[in-house]
């Protein structure tokens, strides 16, 4: 295998999300330590509740309150437990069937090894300490061989009940961007501009992504383009970016380095913003310890002819 | 116009198919590098040009690799230039092939290029798989798939209708039978190795590898032009079961039942049916489901649980039915693909030569 770049790549974000009104009271109702299932027109009592039938798709709005008590359906132990989920420590992954209901709600099971669970067991639920109207309300399961508790009749209205969830999720990768772009960036690093040559329409693709877009074949042979090159077309920006330590305005243009054939965008330095032009040319500027041009400014050459570039807007 | 003067539906069929070798990782390559050959090669088999295809459809995931409209660039090596007619489905591209078979059956165009790809290789799979789950009361606990998985072989073992050593006789028999697969990921004697999930063990569970799949289908004439014995298309259908999983009965299958159904599975036997059962209990539900006796040649190719990449392990199973076909080692197969957790969403195709 050839040498390849690679770097840690973390995607995350909160996602927030609205909830209907049966997803609210069964979420509310954890915080509240209670648990709600919602009854199908054909009198079933769906724990987790929905908002519509799974079988018919009708709106179904009927709160019923359930017992914290229930019956194992399904389980699977899982000896290294992984981010985000609910326990630490070896645990079951479990389907209860809560006293009341007629479905099975996943979550976790706190037992002292795998001989310990079996379908069917008996288990009650643990609350967590700090409770937000979430489905981690419930800390996990436990063991139980007591009577079914019984539900205290609650009708499902809560005062504040939540609106929403806020739910972060955090995917890891290695990102590794592959033997064309791998080449592109270790040029960059030789602060030298490497574009590859589509072997069929002769075209010069920078950055090169290892494929003609037009016809489909690998680029392989090197070209080095630039430094110098052409403004073929330009934006003035106005709105300041987060975490951006760049003065607004500014010019960002497209750029068609010298013997590229495929413009590439960078922002413009060294010239007022309104003074920025079409046919403008460039050159780029690098500052220590970057692995690309800080930006492009201008050379002072007088400007491309229309006729230079104009295939490349 | 009179019933007898409307044309009946048009006979399409997988006329080629393509796909990369799979490998637990593909880092020195893009997405459209590792990407492009299996294009190449597929074209290469019926002497079309990207210009000759009359739809392109494929198939992928963005979570795979974390990299956002992945699939416009994995566009690249198509040479989508002048425009062409194309679509994507954030599936796995057997629901490409579905789309692809819809138009074709429309009459709007007589060839179509599907193709699929999935790099497992820089993220986890077990855990991207995860965002995939209901929002609010799922995936804030991050069941990984292998988890979800078990929880269904449980359900499986409690009914009686397997127990670990039939799971592992299902694994075995899917790497003994790669080992006749050069593009299989994990093939020959493989351990059955240690718990995972319990029940699921090592064996149980899919090599985590990256790959590509493309098919050509065709439609009438064309296809016979194109291919010496067309796999004809008699039908395909795809059913989704509820997302709470506490809603379903695990042990059972009704989607592809029912998929098996209206694609006409039940109307005369197959020889051979490409299942995909990522996890080897899976392959329990589904031979139920579709009423697979001993007599059908089941996954030949070694199945998901030889090489697995995700988003092309679908397609993947309609290709390898058809190029059986193709070679003559078959004359009616089934295809199944499979989506979302403990089979949630199944399609069914059937696949037949002309007689011989």
């Amino acid at each position: 295998m050839p040498d390849v770049l690679s770097a840690p790549l973390v995607v995350e974000f909160p996602f927030t999300r609205s909830l209907g009104p049966v997803q609210s009271a069964f979420l509310t109702g954890l915080r509240e330590r209670v648990l709600l299932g919602v009854r199908t027109n054909d009198g079933r009592t769906l724990v987790p509740p929905v908002e519509y039938d799974p079988v018919t798709a009708e709106e179904i709005r009927d709160l019923v309150e359930v017992a914290p008590t229930g019956t194992v359906t399904t389980w699977a132990w899982n000896h290294a437990p992984r981010r985000g989920q609910p326990l630490d420590t070896p645990f079951a992954w479990v389907l209860v069937r809560l006293d009341g209901a007629d479905t099975a709600l996943l979550h976790a099971l706190d037992a002292p090894g795998p001989d310990a669970v079996h379908t069917g067991m008996r288990v009650r639920v643990r609350w967590a300490a700090e409770r937000s109207g979430a489905i981690t309300d419930i800390a996990c399961f436990e063991p139980y061989d007591g009577e079914a508790a019984r539900p205290t009749g609650h009708s499902g209205a809560f005062a504040d009940a939540v609106s929403g969830v806020v739910v972060p999720a955090r995917l890891d990768y290695t990102y590794s961007p592959g033997r064309a772009q791998s080449d592109y960036i270790r040029a960059l690093a030789e602060r030298r501009t490497v574009g590859e040559r589509c072997p069929s329409c002769r075209k010069v693709y920078v950055p090169p992504r290892g494929a003609c877009p037009t016809c489909g074949v690998a680029t392989a042979e090197h070209v080095e383009v630039g430094p110098r090159g052409t403004v073929t077309t330009f934006c003035i920006v106005n709105i300041k970016a987060k975490n951006l330590d760049i003065e607004v305005p500014y010019v960002y243009a497209h750029i068609a380095l010298d013997g590229a054939d495929l413009a590439l965008h960078a922002r413009i330095g060294g010239i007022p913003y309104d003074q920025v032009r079409m046919g403008l040319r460039v050159e780029p500027v690098w500052t220590e310890g970057t692995r690309h041009p800080d930006h492009y400014r201008p050379t002072g050459e007088p400007d491309a002819a229309y006729d230079t570039y104009k295939e490349l807007l | 116009m009179t019933s007898e003067e409307a044309p009946g539906p048009r006979d399409i069929a997988v006329v080629a198919f393509a796909q990369t070798d799979h490998r637990r990782s593909t880092a020195e390559s893009s997405e459209v590098e590792m990407l492009m050959p299996v294009l190449h090669d597929v074209l290469d088999r019926t002497g079309l040009r990207t210009s000759d295809i009359g739809f392109t459809c494929s198939g992928s995931s963005d979570y795979l690799a974390g990299r956002a409209f992945s699939f416009t660039l994995a566009l690249d090596g198509v040479g989508a230039w002048p425009p062409i007619s194309e679509s994507h489905v954030e599936m796995d591209g057997a629901w490409a092939l579905y789309e692809a078979w819809t138009k074709l059956l429309t009459g709007d165009a007589d060839t179509a290029l599907v193709y699929s790809y999935g790099k497992c290789s820089p993220g986890s799979v077990r855990d991207v798989l995860t965002r995939q789950l209901d929002p609010y009361y799922v995936a804030p606990l991050w069941p990984d798939a292998i988890a979800l998985a078990a929880l269904q072989a449980q359900a499986l073992i409690d009914a009686g209708h397997t127990d670990e050593p039939a799971l592992a006789a299902v694994a075995a028999r899917s790497r003994s039978d790669a080992a006749a697969n050069p593009h299989a990921q994990l093939a020959g004697r493989v351990p059955q190795g240690d718990y995972v999930v319990r029940p699921l063990r090592t064996g149980d569970c899919p090599p985590v590898g990256d790959g590509a799949a493309a098919v050509i289908l065709a439609a009438g004439e064309r296809a016979r032009r194109l291919c010496e014995r067309p796999a004809w298309i008699r039908g395909i259908d795809h059913r989704i079961e509820a997302h709470g999983l506490g809603v379903r009965d695990l042990t059972d299958s009704p989607s592809t039942r029912l998929a098996a159904e209206r694609a006409g599975a039940f109307e005369r036997p197959v020889d051979t049916a490409e299942l995909h059962a990522p996890f080897s209990a899976q392959e329990v539900v589904l031979r139920r489901a579709l009423r697979l006796d001993d007599t059908v040649r089941v996954n030949p190719s070694g199945g998901a649980l030889a090489a697995n990449p995700v988003m092309a392990a679908g397609l993947v199973r309609i290709g390898e039915a058809a190029a059986r076909i193709h070679r003559g080692a078959s004359d009616r197969a089934l295809a199944h693909a499979t989506s979302g957790p403990c089979l949630q969403q199944n399609l069914v195709a059937v696949l037949e030569g002309d007689p011989r």
